[in-house]
């Protein structure tokens, strides 16, 4: 076969994969049949199966490629490590970035100045490359965190464009000309020179890319950054420290683009800026989106795509990029998840993991929970704190004002709520229930007032650190993690509780599975708790409206939090799974858990409550045990207005 | 002071380029929130189809002023056919998918314009006919501005004068800004949102290919892959006054234009880049809402 032939070949068997792979779940999704194959298959482990497959791709150009089939190769797998380090920016974490070339040239250049000024080996150059790569990336990142991601599409092309014109303008690098004779890699006296020799050194640099990338999505990181692009704002809120996760995703792609960087170097013997441009950092974020955002298989095949195809279109010459434009845009079309597109729901999600009874479920989450109050009170008293014991307040919210512009939403609202009471908030709409919820979880910042939990003031805290202060919170709107599968939703709710370190995580170290293992035998048992395990391995989006609350209420819980704050749990639920809520928030109650609620639903709340705060246009106007607050006038004037004579008579007056 | 002066009248010429492709950039994005990537090349489009029109059926030959309306007009409306394909052949059925997807999709028209351009006109540079307008100019003090400039510029404010009254002034334009603000109520008042969208899309065309045909009677040179670089200006000068505002693309491609011409004048024009992307980003971490944009409340 010729080159051309045997590219077309592998595009042929790759795209009919897919096409197969795509087919399997649509028809067979819900086969147990299907679900039971693919869970042996996730069982051999990741690095094996890459580095099989990556010693099927070597072994077919050491066979039946030439020079010419085999640098196409090693120009795939370079695309591929740059796809899979940009993958972990917008893939991952949601973050567009339009200037991952500076990454790649950044990479290239240190690589290439220490091999040439200083004669250091190219393998001893790579570590300090991607140490580089990766400062760039915090330096790009750190003043970006904030911006929304139209904005970051134009300071990241900045950011590529700047870079590439200060390399232009730098004559130590050699300028406009670049540098030169950079020399083959070595190792143990051989030299690294024809392109098979290329070939290997790159396969090995991206199975080392692959690996990695497959444990940091697998890793409470991945799952941190995938409920950022998700729902920053209901991420931060059940714990994940979006701004440094954020940056750590810069600093991640930067590392992966520094790797792909220092390889095309030496590679390639000449660099110059023109290598870099912004074309280069379109060229990597249509591998991912071809191959499909986020997924790794995804990111090989958009690589392949990309390089091989303007290839075997050479015969078409002058017409070859219009032709390889319109077939991106007719991909785009056909398929705009992506060739290989990451699906996320699972039939089985907790396929091998040790079956439970139901009373047992409920033991253990019980004693976990004492073994997690004693511990936190523990560190509590140790750092200096009041323990706070059951009965006295464990919230105090004083003199608290929000306003918006002339609206003064929360109006000097002061009370207290005690450890382990079931305490209402109610009141008419607008009463400025919502916008308490949110002062007191760091959302917002109110004007005045003081608001401590557990004897510590929060005001000024951002939502993650006074959720993993042990405030767990539901929405009003319901916030779940869309794209997520239910058990995955949860276990971002256990975030706050991991202790594994970034390395661990890449290297996917024993401590780490054992971490990752329990998060996911907890999550389970929360998702029994409010009779939700069924449905563990569907999006969220496809559950029912009472059903997405219940998951938020255990994602809320997830993480043993001794408070927690629900806005209007029972909206949109029937009589029935009301009278459940009632249950699973008795059963909070039991664990020793605090709840505040914001409802509307009368019965539910004189049901369930201790006490009971009324707000109306944002002060509070009532507190008390529900006898007292259904009886209270005001609290009826609120609900359904003065008497009607009382209202003619104003009129009458006016 | 009469080098600055100098620089300020370039900076204005070729800011108001900038400004008006900016303004297309920033119609399109406040009613479907796509960053149309395509949207310099749809300039450079302009240019040579007015170029066709001037030099290869030899409309210059023609009175003045009769030639120059018809370079403005009918690249216009040419230019607006071509986006209004854009849109129903590659956006629309992506408009309810992912932003990314649709990302891709816009820099691959971009990628579609510019070769299919260069199969068309070749991949030379084509000059548009020089002695065309008059090259002479006036003194003001000491500031020597030609007639072209006066008139490229006094051009691009009619244009974008003529824009604002349209937005602010007649029913489509109160249609296409309840639908910058909400999709769903602005259709259940019964805006047809469809016809809104493609007015938005014949807009940014308009405006943008009408830069194209002023940057080739100012610089006289057009090719291709011009309008990769205008597109990427207009677009820092898009979101530099704050992505979806008017007034702030307009204020931006002014901004833009002025720190071009005194970074080229007074530094180097090596350092243009990193001066303009510079500021963009200083001000973005000062202002992350662009110079002009409103901050948009979290809703809960």
């Amino acid at each position: 076969m010729t080159a051309d032939e045997l590219m077309l070949t592998i595009f042929v068997i790759f795209l009919a994969l897919a096409f197969v792979r795509m087919l399997a779940y649509r028809l067979y999704g819900e086969d147990p049949r299907f679900t039971q194959w693919l869970n042996r298959v996730d069982s051999v482990p990741y690095w094996s199966r890459v580095i099989a497959f990556l010693l099927v791709m070597g072994a077919v150009a050491y066979v039946d490629g030439d020079e010419y089939f085999t640098s196409v190769m090693v120009s795939v797998a370079t695309y591929a490590m740059l796809g899979l380090g940009l993958n972990i920016v917008v893939g991952f974490a949601g973050l567009l970035d339009l200037g991952y070339a500076a990454f790649f040239a950044i990479g290239a250049y240190t690589s290439a100045l220490l091999m040439t000024q200083t004669h250091w080996n190219f393998f001893a150059t790579v570590p300090l490359a991607v140490l580089f790569t990766g400062t760039a990336g915090a330096i790009l990142g750190y003043p970006t965190l904030r911006l929304r991601s139209d904005y970051l599409a134009i300071v990241t092309l900045g950011f590529g464009e700047m870079t590439r014109v200060t390399f232009t303008n730098w004559d130590y690098a050699g300028g406009p000309n670049g540098i030169l004779q950079i020399p083959f890699p070595e190792a143990f006296g051989y030299v690294f020179q024809t392109q098979f020799d290329f070939l290997i050194v790159g396969l090995v640099l991206l199975a080392v890319a692959m690996i990695f990338a497959q444990h940091l999505e697998h890793s409470r990181l991945g799952r941190g950054w995938i409920a950022i692009r998700e729902d920053e704002f209901a991420a931060e809120s059940v714990g994940v420290p979006s701004l440094r996760l954020k940056l750590f995703a810069y600093v991640m792609g930067g590392m992966w683009g520094g790797l792909a960087g220092g390889f095309f170097a030496t590679r390639i013997g000449a660099i110059d800026p023109t290598s870099f441009t912004f074309s280069l950092s379109v060229l990597a974020l249509i591998v991912i989106v071809l191959g499909g955002t986020g997924s790794l298989p995804g990111v090989l095949l958009g690589a392949l795509v990309v390089v091989g195809l303007p290839e075997v279109l050479r015969q078409f010459a002058d017409q070859r990029l219009l032709i390889f434009a319109v077939l991106l845009v007719g991909m785009m079309l056909v398929m705009p998840q992506g060739l290989w597109a990451r699906i996320r729901r699972k039939p089985k999600p907790f396929y091998g993991l040790q079956e439970e009874e139901g009373e047992d479920v409920a033991a253990k989450i019980l004693r976990e929970h004492q073994v997690q109050m004693e511990e936190r009170d523990r560190r509590h008293a140790a750092a200096g704190h009041r323990v706070i014991k059951e009965g006295e307040a464990i919230l105090e919210v004083e003199g608290v004002v929000q306003q918006f512009g002339g609206l003064r939403a929360v109006d000097n609202v002061t009370f207290e709520v005690r450890r382990g009471e079931i305490f209402s908030i109610i009141g008419p709409n607008g009463g400025g229930k919502t916008t308490l919820f949110n002062c007191i979880t760091g959302v917002q910042r109110p004007k005045a007032g003081r608001i401590h939990i557990d004897g510590r003031s929060v005001v000024g805290l951002r939502p993650h650190v006074i959720a993993s202060r042990g405030v767990g919170r539901t929405f009003q709107g319901i916030r779940l993690f869309k794209n997520m599968a239910v058990f995955e939703n949860v276990m971002v709710g256990l975030y706050p509780r991991h202790r594994t370190m970034t390395w661990q995580a890449m290297l996917h170290t024993p401590g780490e599975r054992k971490d990752e293992l329990r998060t996911l035998q907890e999550s389970r048992r929360w998702l029994g708790f409010v009779g939700m395990e069924a449905v563990a391995g569907r999006l969220a989006t496809e559950l029912s409206y009472a059903d997405q609350r219940r998951v938020e209420i255990a994602r809320a819980l997830a993480a043993h939090p001794h408070l927690v704050l629900f806005d209007e749990p029972a909206a949109g639920m029937n009589p029935t799974e009301k009278v459940e809520l009632d249950g699973i928030i008795r059963k909070i109650r039991r664990l020793g858990i605090t709840v505040v609620l914001i409802e509307h639903d009368m019965s539910l709340v004189m049901r369930v409550s201790d006490r009971i705060a009324v707000l109306d246009h944002g002060s509070l106007i009532a507190l008390g045990k529900p006898a007292e607050i259904q009886q209270h006038p005001a609290v009826i004037e609120a609900y359904l207005g003065r008497e009607e004579d009382d209202l003619m008579e104003r009129a009458q007056g006016a | 002071m009469g080098p600055f002066l100098q620089y300020t009248v370039i900076g204005l010429t070729v800011g108001s380029f900038y400004a008006l492709v900016a303004l297309g950039y920033t119609i399109v994005y406040g009613i479907i929130r796509l960053i149309n990537f395509a949207q310099g090349d749809l300039s450079m489009v302009g240019a040579f189809i007015g170029w066709t029109l001037l030099v290869s059926l030899g409309l210059e030959h023609l009175p003045l002023f009769l030639a120059i309306v018809v370079a403005f007009v009918v690249p216009m409306l040419g230019t607006a056919i071509v986006n209004l394909g854009i849109l129903q052949f590659a956006y629309k059925p992506l408009l309810n998918r992912s932003l990314l997807a649709i990302l891709i999709t816009a820099l691959g028209m971009s990628l579609v314009l510019q070769n299919g351009s260069e199969l068309i006109w070749g991949p030379a540079i084509e000059a548009y006919p020089p002695n065309l307008l008059p090259a002479e100019g006036m003194f003001l003090g000491p500031v020597h501005v030609t007639y072209v400039q006066i008139a490229l510029v006094v051009v691009s404010l009619l244009l974008m004068g003529g824009l604002v009254a349209f937005v602010q002034g007649t029913t489509l334009g109160t249609a296409m800004r309840a639908l910058a603000v909400d999709h769903d109520a602005a259709r259940l008042m019964g805006i047809n949102v469809n016809q809104v969208i493609r007015l938005a899309f014949v807009l940014g065309a308009m405006l943008a290919a009408a830069s194209g045909v002023m940057l080739g009677l100012y610089y006289v040179q057009i090719q291709f892959t011009m309008g990769f670089l205008l597109g990427l200006r207009a677009f820092t000068a898009a979101v530099l006054g704050g992505i979806g505002n008017i007034p702030g693309a307009m204020a931006g491609g002014m901004l833009i234009g002025l720190l071009e011409a005194y970074t080229t004048g007074y530094l180097s024009g090596k350092w243009e880049d990193v001066i303009v992307f510079g500021v963009l980003i200083t001000v973005l971490v000062v202002k992350p809402t662009g110079l002009f944009g409103e901050r948009v409340a979290e809703r809960m």
